[in-house]
């Protein structure tokens, strides 16, 4: 059923129903289930399920700890329980802190909860969640840990600020049944699916750039790649069928799949989406203006051709306590080649991709190759179940060093991508330890020794303006 | 000794392999402080893929792991060889092929997963021959589906095949697809003969489970499963480790010590590989490091209090070794082609002599009609006829499509007088004994496989086959068991229905080698049910007590 559903769907299905039982009472129920239905695409469309939820937890429960640079948010119970959830909050409540990111407790929320985008939900919209969130989801009681950050994160009024600086754009007042497909594709991608998020570089203060928008950027050790309109620096040769299949199912073979936080939004949001939905949010993202911000000479998904098989020999075979040191090919052979081949085809059906002609491999930042080698994929979308294991320090496959994933990155990006990315062991712990710290967390002693400055100068000019009052008082 | 050379744990378990490493997991994550001491080392998939992509022979499941000179191991299964050192007139069939490494022989096994038949556990009731165990199939069966659970077992439900063995809840994962041959041999089985061909259970991936990947079919399962869609011990070693246990590698337990009553043991000696010794105590200990060495290790902790041997008041530790004894033949078919050495090794098997009234006469057995890769039987054969050039190929082509290799697991019985002893020629690098067997095939298993030799013939009639090529004599499967045995009266058994041993009452065997008797299934699901069962044991006693 289309997320948008027509009024006059509803009246007909009403209409249809009120010669069995009573009309006032049939329309209303209709229109409820109706509107639950409605509120539940779009709990699913924004996608509420994946941070509000804890591995194995109870949906909407909460409990989920999203690491940050600032340190361990962890997500709210918006569950209806009166007592742990957010049982008593009004509509009005429920709007605030969607859209401008404010608790019922009147405290301000970090923008983890992404209500710069969701501040542009219609109120119609707005209704629907509350009454789904009210009405459709079974209450738990179950009571989250406090979100702990570190000084001076953890002063949540310091957000006022912020949200007078960022906060998002004010809510579409158009209904969404009038929208056009292309404005349809832009509510969704921008107010719902909130792609800005991890696709829009930040700035200084971690706001979006608005001007770099969906121009690709790095996040937790992953990265958000540049999904302009650049053919390019980013999605700009793909049909509007390839990026429908890739939103849908996480995989385009001969293009790219999905893994890390990208798997996630495929898995919880985007693969339940109706086609509809998914054409406008292809057609809009097909037009978003071109950023160039890519040093290779082609799209990314365009690099690389099968190898010739490799040569697989040793002199004599390896006893544990005298092992022959591994480079990044004999790595590869060892590790990667029984799914994706010796000459990296990957499987005839696609069911393990080829690593040429994979934008993962051939693109000019090596983190989403490294995360997906340490952490593996786990993508359970569109009726499939992909998993790639890990390699990582907890790996039940294989446990590779960071030299190892190091010369593997480098092994794959100069034999199936745009080159030798050079990557040092260094950068594949930092890496799988959530990336480098943005300038702001980076500089934070800097900075708050700077505001200490400040705030003494400002004291010693308050003291002597008293002084020198107190001494004209004394002359006068 | 100093102090650093003494450790000490709730619980301590000698042996990683899918018996120890289970125990460990289950009772670190229980919260008892757990030390696994491994004689082995720790090894890398990568590096054992590599050596088995570089070996010749990739028959030889041995070789892709080199043994260390602190913790031998057999070079290879069915050579002699000099380390388990086999006497007796059919010595030959028990030249064993078994890992000493973290994780255990697991690393090399196919994954059929069996259930054993409740009949198994009585024969001597029912049949009048071998013996009985001290527990049930019903004792196990909620063990059988803990054990299935932790190693990820795709099976056929009771609605694809009943293999026998009643169930309280479905496999964890649906059956493995057969193979195009398998399938193709299936359907000829049950179109011309009275026989039926099922599903066999494997401890293997048709999905994603317990973080690891669905089979792709590499067909290598033996002597290693490239991807991790297999089950290994060394999974479970990641677990137990994950919960807290101590996981000490390279200790080669050589000793162990019980109080001045005798009653309990109170610790054990292990090597390093330089030879330092270290002292671990417990409150509790499980010996899970494989029937030969098990047996082994009780027999070389004999002191003035325990003249013959740990647990040895019964005088049966080692003996009553049994196995499943194989015999096998390949040939060409006349059909259609098979293509064999597609998907995983083994997805098939004939089941039809698991079981029966016969059973008082000559043991069970079951027939495998093994999915592997036929290329260098093609080539053997089609060099043996002295084809060369285009020619060759052409053989080598047609060979590799139509090979059929069909080998049995025949039932095996125990008798004391096929026993194992510390050699009194051979030592290691460290001064400890290798194992020495004797081994005289029981009748009820040569029975067997007569009967076994004559259904190959007429299988082989059946698919208009030429070119027989018998395996000489009876090859060992790898499934040495018997050498602690339970049963109820401690002055002919090791074990009691607990795995505990009837003269220590802190100490426990996890191993095949409490099986009283051997059935036809592989025994790898067994093993783990008992253990998870001596976990349990373990766990109620200790957070009871």
């Amino acid at each position: 059923m289309p997320k948008f559903l027509s009024c006059r769907t509803v009246v007909h299905a009403a209409v249809a129903v009120a010669g069995l039982v009573g009309v006032g009472a049939a329309v209303a129920q209709d229109r409820d289930s109706a509107i639950l239905k409605r509120g539940a695409d779009l709990a699913t469309a924004g996608d509420c399920v994946a941070c509000h939820t804890a591995p194995g937890g109870k949906a909407f429960a909460g409990g989920l700890v999203i690491s940050s640079p600032m340190g361990g948010i962890v997500s709210s119970n918006i569950t209806p329980d009166k007592t742990t959830g957010i049982g008593e909050y009004t509509e009005s409540d429920f709007a605030k802190a969607l859209r401008q990111g404010i608790r019922k407790d009147g405290a301000h929320l970090y923008p983890a909860m992404p209500y710069p985008s969701y501040s542009a939900i219609t109120d119609a919209d707005i209704h629907a969640m509350y009454e789904y969130f009210m009405h459709g989801v079974q209450p738990v009681t179950q009571t989250n840990p406090k979100t702990g950050l570190n000084f001076p994160f953890n002063i949540r009024a310091m957000m006022i600020g912020w949200n007078l600086l960022f906060g998002g754009p004010s809510p579409k007042t158009l209904d969404a049944q009038h929208m056009s497909q292309i404005e349809r594709g832009r509510y969704l991608a921008d107010a719902l699916e909130h792609c800005g998020t991890c696709h829009t570089p930040r700035n200084f203060l971690l706001a979006e750039r608005g001007s770099e928008y969906l121009g690709g950027a790095t996040l937790a050790g992953w990265y958000a790649p540049n999904i302009t309109s650049s053919v390019r620096s980013g999605i700009g040769d793909w049909s509007e069928g390839d990026l429908v299949q890739y939103l849908r199912s996480g995989s385009v073979p001969g293009r790219s799949q999905a893994a890390g936080m990208m798997g996630e939004a495929i898995e919880h949001s985007l693969s339940k989406l109706s086609d509809d939905d998914l054409h406008a949010i292809a057609v809009y993202i097909k037009q978003v203006p071109a950023i160039e911000n890519s040093p290779g000479d082609r799209a990314r998904d365009r690099y690389g051709s099968a190898q010739s098989i490799l040569d697989i020999q040793k002199p004599k075979l390896d006893r544990e306590d005298a092992l022959f040191p591994m480079d990044g090919k004999r790595i590869y052979v060892n590790n990667c080649a029984a799914c994706h081949g010796l000459d990296g085809a990957g499987a005839a059906d696609h069911f393990t991709p080829s690593l040429f002609s994979n934008a993962v491999v051939g693109a000019p930042n090596p983190d989403n190759l490294i995360m997906a080698i340490v952490h593996g994929v786990d993508r359970d979308a569109n009726g499939q179940h992909v998993l790639m294991p890990g390699f990582g320090p907890d790996s039940d496959v294989q446990r590779l060093s960071d030299r190892d994933v190091a010369n593997l990155v480098n092994y794959l990006t100069e034999t199936f991508g745009s080159g030798d990315h050079h990557v040092t062991a260094d950068y594949v712990l930092t890496a799988r330890n959530g990336g480098p710290l943005p300038g702001l967390v980076r500089n934070l002693p800097y900075l708050v020794s700077g505001v200490m400055v400040a705030v003494l100068t400002v004291i010693a000019l308050i003291v002597l303006w008293v002084m020198r009052r107190a001494r004209r008082a004394i002359i006068d | 000794m100093n102090s650093s050379n003494s450790l000490s744990a709730d619980v301590v378990i000698v042996g990683s392999g899918v018996a120890g490493a289970s125990i460990a997991n289950v009772l670190a994550r229980a919260g008892l402080s757990v030390i696994v001491l491994e004689a082995g080392p720790r090894i890398d998939r990568q590096h054992i893929l590599e050596n088995f992509r570089a070996s010749e022979n990739k028959g030889a499941y041995q070789l892709p792991y080199p043994p260390v000179p602190w913790a031998m191991h057999p070079p290879d299964q069915g050579s002699p060889n000099g380390y388990l050192h086999t006497t007796g007139p059919d010595g030959a069939a028990y030249q064993q092929g078994y890992l000493r490494v973290l994780g255990g022989t697991t690393w090399h096994w196919a994954g059929c997963a069996w259930r054993y038949l409740p009949s198994d556990f009585e024969i001597q009731s029912r049949y009048g021959v071998g013996r009985d165990w001290a527990i049930s199939y019903n004792d196990l069966e909620p063990f059988y589906y803990q054990a299935e659970v932790m190693m990820g077992v795709a099976g056929p439900n009771m609605d694809v095949d009943d293999l026998g063995s009643p169930r309280s809840h479905d496999y964890p994962m649906k059956e493995v697809p057969l193979s195009y041959a398998a399938e193709q041999f299936r359907k000829l089985i049950h179109e011309k003969t009275p026989y039926r061909v099922v599903h066999e259970p494997q401890a293997r991936n048709t999905r994603p489970y317990d973080k690891r990947p669905t089979c792709e079919g590499n067909n290598n399962c033996m002597p290693l499963c490239p991807i991790g869609a297999m089950y290994n011990g060394i999974h479970s070693v990641n677990h137990a480790e994950a919960a807290g246990a101590r996981i000490i590698p390279d200790a080669v337990v050589y000793r162990l010590e019980t109080d001045s009553s005798n009653k309990k043991v109170t610790a054990v000696h292990y090597y390093d590989p330089d030879k330092n010794s270290y002292r671990v105590t417990g409150k509790y200990f499980v010996v899970a490091a494989h029937c030969i060495e098990s047996a082994k290790l009780l027999l070389l902790s004999a002191d003035e209090k325990n003249p013959r041997g740990i647990a040895n008041s019964s005088d049966q530790v080692g003996r009553n070794m049994m196995d499943h004894t194989g015999v096998q033949l390949a040939f060409m078919s006349g059909d259609d082609s098979l293509w064999p050495g597609r998907g995983p090794l083994l997805t098939s098997i004939i089941d039809t002599f698991r079981d029966g009234p016969w059973r008082s006469e000559r043991g069970a057995y079951l027939v495998h009609m093994v999915d592997d890769n036929q290329v260098d039987f093609a080539t053997g054969l089609a060099i043996a006829k002295g084809y060369v050039g285009k020619e060759l190929e052409e053989q080598i082509r047609y060979g590799s499509a139509h090979a059929v290799r069909l080998f049995s697991h025949n039932e095996g019985i125990a008798d004391p007088n096929n026993r194992l002893t510390l050699s009194k020629t051979h030592k290691d690098v460290l001064g400890i004994p290798h194992p020495e067997v004797y081994y005289k095939l029981p009748d009820y298993t040569v029975k067997s496989c007569d009967h076994t030799k004559e259904l190959f013939k007429e299988l082989m009639v059946l698919m208009h086959g030429t070119d027989p090529q018998w395996t000489p004599g009876y090859f060992p499967q790898c499934h040495p068991s018997g050498s602690t045995i339970m049963g109820k009266d401690p002055t002919n058994s090791v074990v009691d229905h607990e795995c505990r041993t009837h003269d220590h009452e802190n100490l426990f065997v996890a191993s095949s080698a409490v099986f009283s008797s051997v059935g036809t299934g592989n025994i790898t699901l067994t093993i783990a049910a008992l253990a998870l069962r001596v976990a349990d044991s373990l766990k109620r006693e200790m957070l009871h007590a």
